[in-house]
């Protein structure tokens, strides 16, 4: 197995050599706060993703997950080996993807010894799933996989869904190779007419049959280069994506159980009758007097989201379709500005602004007179009051000989409706968890985020 | 949540106090809103008498914006101990009604207040919990709760702000209190079963420090121990978004997710404008699809 070579498009001995100790620096105090801030700030920028435009997504997803379980899963260049920190990433994957899309569906296959094995259907339900990736702990590895087969029986299953449901196919391919029975091409193409977005993460190098697949299907094709990024890669695809075709909208009926079966008796202070929930029928649990009760054939459920047994209706509750909303009407990202003294503090957390919330600091060669040679700590005792950001450019380039001065500027987030000032954290907080901009909810004309009428 | 029984270090309680002069009871009499910030001074105050690590935020919600009644921004006030009371407590009661007075004189006078604007104090104290959790010096445990003590009521149009908020608060594990003065509050109610808080209507105003102290001023790990109200049902059907009106069966957009009653009206509707006016309240989606003519299937319309 070639494990250098993860990262195809620049080999490590093409590169220069790394001096990644060089980048971290102590401060006059011999403290690195400041860079470890600065580093943490690096990442929340990376972290918030740039924006799409306004696309369609699939909100109702049916994700078919295809894992490898051959041979090549054994390898152990992350650790333990790839197959069992794929287990332990996928536990985590499942779980993410039902709380980011609580009415979608998922199903696994498993690639082994040539063939494609369903491991669990299509459905909603997240213990099942995450039950039948722990019971695979013990599994023996063996043999090629077969990529074709795999995506013959995502066709298969994927294909009779209805109109309005967005198809998906995830595969971890470990293996650099793929045993087939026939021509792979007709399998592509049927699957792009189909409208199924195909995305490969793989776990050793570039393949380029994987590569033409995501391509032609418009789906996503990542290699991993550690464990962290596997993890990354992975959760991304927890976001709805775009929707691979014109998918027709359609109406869902949806039952939202009211769950007082109180209100049909006319004693309120019985206690209701005892029953069995449906969804642990055979596990002989579940036996209670709580529950949801399906509106169309009142049978019980413990937890939603589900499809009834009995009628086929889906089963879900207002905050479930609320939790995807965030997805549809999205925050507008906050633009860095540099303080020149518009805020002291946060207006989210109060937090006043420090010398941790700096831009990168930049070099000035022996600054003229007016300058003072002191360091600028504390931005809202800056002894720069007159730098414009026309300055600021000009400070950057290495005009002065001599001497060297460090400046920076405080960078503060400022949303672009209320026009508040935030501190980094708060603005990472609202733009990865919260979707909500403390100002603008808190504003009579601008907490609607609906946009204009006309 | 709820459900870790074991004690924290310290804990973090932002109360969110509803201040819009819109509440039925400040209209019918205006001296009970100074009874109602008395009663919540004493119980933050009672709540930093807990542990001496307990900290406090207050945010005052008024219809034009939200802001922060203790602590202020920049240099606390000074204080000095008058009757031999705590100089804290002296600081938190001056503070709040400091701010409180700011607070209601820079509202516009033009403006008929509207309603009050909870998610986005929400939204704050969220912030704030979670600067709180960053600066605490490790080892340190805390556990966080936000109490809301409001008397309007709550309105659909806040509901993606009200959900965005209870969604991350449940993330972070900060428990969500509603204290309500007057109506009944759904979606509030929601937002305390979604977090593991508890909901409170209280029955009459006169009694509001009591009620505060009794059912609000233990903390999570304790709660589990006394015998304290809610536990009521939740009401979690989803409203239409043509009429409000909770549903039991309902039609749902598969693209934007909005809930429909599917009636002969809407049937028309969509013929009509050539669009599912489902959609209407999310365009932000639509925008580039162009008219959707052949959008909604007419399949199992029947009512």
């Amino acid at each position: 197995m070639a494990d250098d070579e993860v990262d195809p498009k620049e080999y490590r001995w093409e590169t220069g050599y790394e001096k990644t100790w060089e980048a971290i620096k102590e401060d006059e105090a011999g403290l690195v706060e400041g860079l470890v801030a600065e580093f943490a700030q690096k990442a929340a920028r990376k972290a918030a993703a740039p924006r799409r435009g306004p696309v369609r997504l699939g909100m109702m997803r049916h994700l078919l997950l295809a894992i490898d379980c051959s041979e090549a899963m054994n390898c152990q260049d992350i650790k333990p080996t790839r197959f069992l920190c794929t287990l332990k990433l996928l536990e985590r994957f499942i779980e993410e993807f039902f709380d980011q899309n609580p009415l979608s569906q998922l199903g696994l296959v498993l690639l082994k010894n040539k063939r494609a094995e369903k491991l669990t259907d299509m459905c909603g339900n997240v213990r099942k799933h995450i039950k039948a990736v722990q019971g695979l702990t013990n599994m023996n590895l063996t043999g090629e996989p077969s990529l074709q087969n795999a995506l013959e029986y995502a066709g298969r299953v994927l294909k009779p869904l209805p109109g309005h449901a967005s198809r998906e196919l995830l595969v971890l391919f470990a293996s650099l190779t793929t045993c087939d029975p026939g021509d792979i091409n007709t399998n592509i193409q049927a699957l792009k007419t189909d409208g199924i977005r195909c995305s490969v993460i793989g776990l050793a190098a570039e393949v380029r049959i994987c590569k033409k697949l995501c391509q032609d299907t418009g789906g996503e094709y990542g290699v991993i280069l550690d464990d962290v990024h596997y993890r990354s890669l992975l959760l991304e695809c927890t976001a709805p994506p775009p929707r691979a075709r014109a998918l027709d909208a359609g109406l869902i009926k949806m039952g939202f159980p009211h769950c007082a079966p109180l209100s049909a008796q006319p004693d309120n202070n019985a206690d209701p009758p005892i029953t069995q929930c449906m969804c642990h029928l055979e596990e002989g649990e579940g036996v209670g007097t709580e529950g949801h009760l399906c509106p169309q054939c009142r049978t019980k459920y413990c937890s939603l989201p589900a499809q009834c047994r009995t009628c086929g209706l889906t089963l879900a509750s207002a905050p479930h379709l609320a939790r995807s909303y965030h997805h549809l009407f999205p925050v507008d990202p906050y633009e860095e500005v540099p303080n020149e003294g518009q805020a002291q503090y946060c207006f989210g957390c109060l937090r006043l602004f420090n010398d941790l919330d700096k831009e990168p600091p930049f070099l000035c060669h022996q600054p003229p007179d007016p300058f003072p040679h002191q360091m600028c700590n504390v931005i809202h005792e800056c002894p720069f009051p007159f730098i414009s950001k026309h300055q600021q450019m000009f400070l950057r380039s290495d005009f002065w000989p001599g001497g060297v001065v460090f400046l920076h500027f405080i960078r503060l987030h400022r949303c672009g409706r209320c026009r508040e000032h935030y501190c980094w954290q708060c603005a990472g907080l609202v733009s990865s968890t919260l979707h909500v901009c403390p100002g603008c909810a808190a504003r009579p004309h601008l907490y609607q985020r609906l946009p204009d009428t006309s | 949540m709820a459900d870790d029984n074991t004690p924290t270090d310290c804990s973090l309680l932002v109360v969110v106090v509803d201040t819009n002069p819109n509440q039925r009871y400040i209209i019918e009499d205006p001296k009970v809103l100074t009874n109602c910030l008395d009663a919540v001074i004493a119980f933050s105050n009672s709540h930093l008498m807990q542990k001496a690590k307990n900290q406090l935020a207050v945010i005052g919600c008024h219809f034009h914006k939200s802001e922060y009644l203790y602590p202020s921004p920049g240099k606390p006030l000074d204080v000095r101990q008058i009757d031999g009371q705590y100089e804290l407590f002296t600081l938190v009661e001056k503070t709040i009604k400091m701010r409180l007075v700011n607070l209601i004189k820079s509202q516009p006078q033009e403006d008929k207040p509207g309603e009050s604007l909870l998610a986005g104090a929400l939204a704050m104290a969220l912030c704030y919990i979670s600067r709180v959790r960053r600066q605490l010096s490790p080892g340190l445990t805390m556990s966080s709760r936000i109490l809301i003590v409001t008397g309007s009521s709550d309105t659909a149009a806040q509901y993606i702000n009200y959900m965005n908020v209870f969604f991350t608060a449940q993330k972070q594990q900060v428990l969500i209190d509603v204290c309500s003065l007057d109506k009944h509050l759904s979606l509030l109610q929601q937002g305390c079963d979604i977090t593991g808080g508890l909901y409170l209507k209280v029955p009459s105003l006169e009694g509001l420090l009591q009620y505060l102290l009794w059912v609000f001023l233990p903390e999570a790990s304790e709660r589990s121990k006394l015998v304290l109200p809610g536990g009521g049902r939740v009401d979690y059907r989803a409203a239409c978004f043509c009429h409000r009106e909770p549903l039991s069966i309902g039609y749902v957009c598969s693209l934007c997710l909005s809930v429909a009653v599917v009636t002969r009206s809407h049937e028309e509707s969509t013929r009509d404008h050539g669009y599912c006016f489902v959609a209407e309240t999310s365009s932000t989606v639509f925008k580039i699809g162009g008219p959707l003519a052949t959008k909604p299937k007419k399949k199992k319309m029947k009512i």
